[in-house]
């Protein structure tokens, strides 16, 4: 049930004949889990928690760096040195009250993940390397749940949306391990995959429209283009080949 | 098999900025392998030492992934192949 102060709050997006109240009460039932508080975990975050996502839990390790500040819009000047998660979680509750915000100072590992995600409706990949990337989209699958994807790198940027056991996973076009590098960014480039991913969860959570399911979306801030490319699963796939 | 090479922006470098390369071949392998003889400073970027693609590389044919056995898969004229890098930043 939505309170007074939730339908004017939400008045403008309950208006959308695809949202209503129905769907904003199912926004409001549904735990999100946001692997990362930086580039991407910034913005999703903010707009899921602007849009009425009931439950949020954030999970980063880092403490917020000063090189930080030209992309992780959830942190501002005086937030450095502090943790991430903690930054956050002040910025997330000043904006929406009504939204549980619970955050987890930890490293993702193959050891704590399982419990991390367990209970939450899906996963957002906001992380900045390959390694967790390929943990999360597993565990997405183990537990049948989303892995809404992005990644950038530059003025470039991709999103991909993982229904397990339905569309191909990260996993079923993976080429081999990368070598990790401190990757160039400029801000609005996470500000528009974070924008993506975000609508791709309340698109699901409220059960609408298309999702982002073998379509990897690739997009070039510097020509302003994207660029849909088709992606099958694969049937020897490690993480979902069994589903 | 004339076909068209659309390369990432990391690759227009080596061909003072042109996006698209026109080349000919049977499979994606001979295109990319005469696209790097057009362009041999390319070589390294998309191929790794032992000749295979470098992980990093992603290819398309026809807006779809070629993955896997990218190299083996056969082209026709007029089919347009994307070159880009995997992203791992967020």
């Amino acid at each position: 049930m939505l309170s007074a102060e939730e339908l004017d709050r939400y008045g403008r997006q309950i208006m959308l004949p695809q949202i209503g109240e129905e769907g904003q009460e199912r926004l409001k039932r549904a735990k999100v889990f946001i692997a990362g508080a930086g580039g991407l975990g910034s913005p999703v975050s903010i707009y899921l928690t602007a849009a009425g996502v009931g439950h949020l839990r954030l999970v980063d390790h880092d403490i917020v760096d000063i090189t930080n500040l030209n992309r992780q819009v959830a942190h501002w000047t005086a937030d450095v040195g502090r943790r991430k998660v903690e930054s956050a979680r002040e910025k997330l509750s000043k904006l929406n009250p009504n939204v549980t915000v619970e955050t987890l100072n930890t490293t993702i590992s193959d050891k704590n993940v399982s419990e991390l995600v367990s209970g939450f409706d899906l996963i957002v990949d906001a992380m900045d390397n390959l390694p967790t990337r390929y943990l999360l989209n597993r565990t997405a699958i183990e537990h049948g749940v989303p892995f809404i994807h992005g990644a950038v790198n530059g003025f470039e940027g991709r999103a991909m949306t993982v229904i397990p056991g339905k569309t191909a996973c990260l996993k079923c076009i993976y080429r081999g391990p990368v070598p990790e590098s401190k990757f160039p960014v400029i801000g609005v480039t996470p500000g528009v995959i974070a924008c993506i991913q975000a609508t791709e969860v309340i698109k699901y959570l409220v059960g609408i429209g298309d999702l982002l399911g073998n379509r990897l979306l690739a997009y070039d801030g510097l020509n302003l283009k994207f660029t849909e490319f088709k992606v099958q699963r694969n049937p020897e796939c490690e993480h979902c080949a069994h589903l | 098999m004339a076909v068209k090479v659309n390369l990432h922006q990391t690759l227009r470098q080596f061909t003072n900025g042109q996006e698209m390369i026109e080349v000919h071949g049977n499979t994606v392998g001979e295109c990319l392998k005469n696209l790097v003889k057009k362009y041999p400073a390319m070589e390294s970027s998309i191929f790794a030492n032992n000749g295979k693609l470098s992980n990093v590389v992603e290819i398309y044919l026809n807006l779809q992934s070629a993955y896997p056995n990218e190299l083996a898969k056969p082209v026709k004229d007029g089919d347009e192949i994307h070159v880009t890098m995997m992203l791992a930043g967020g």
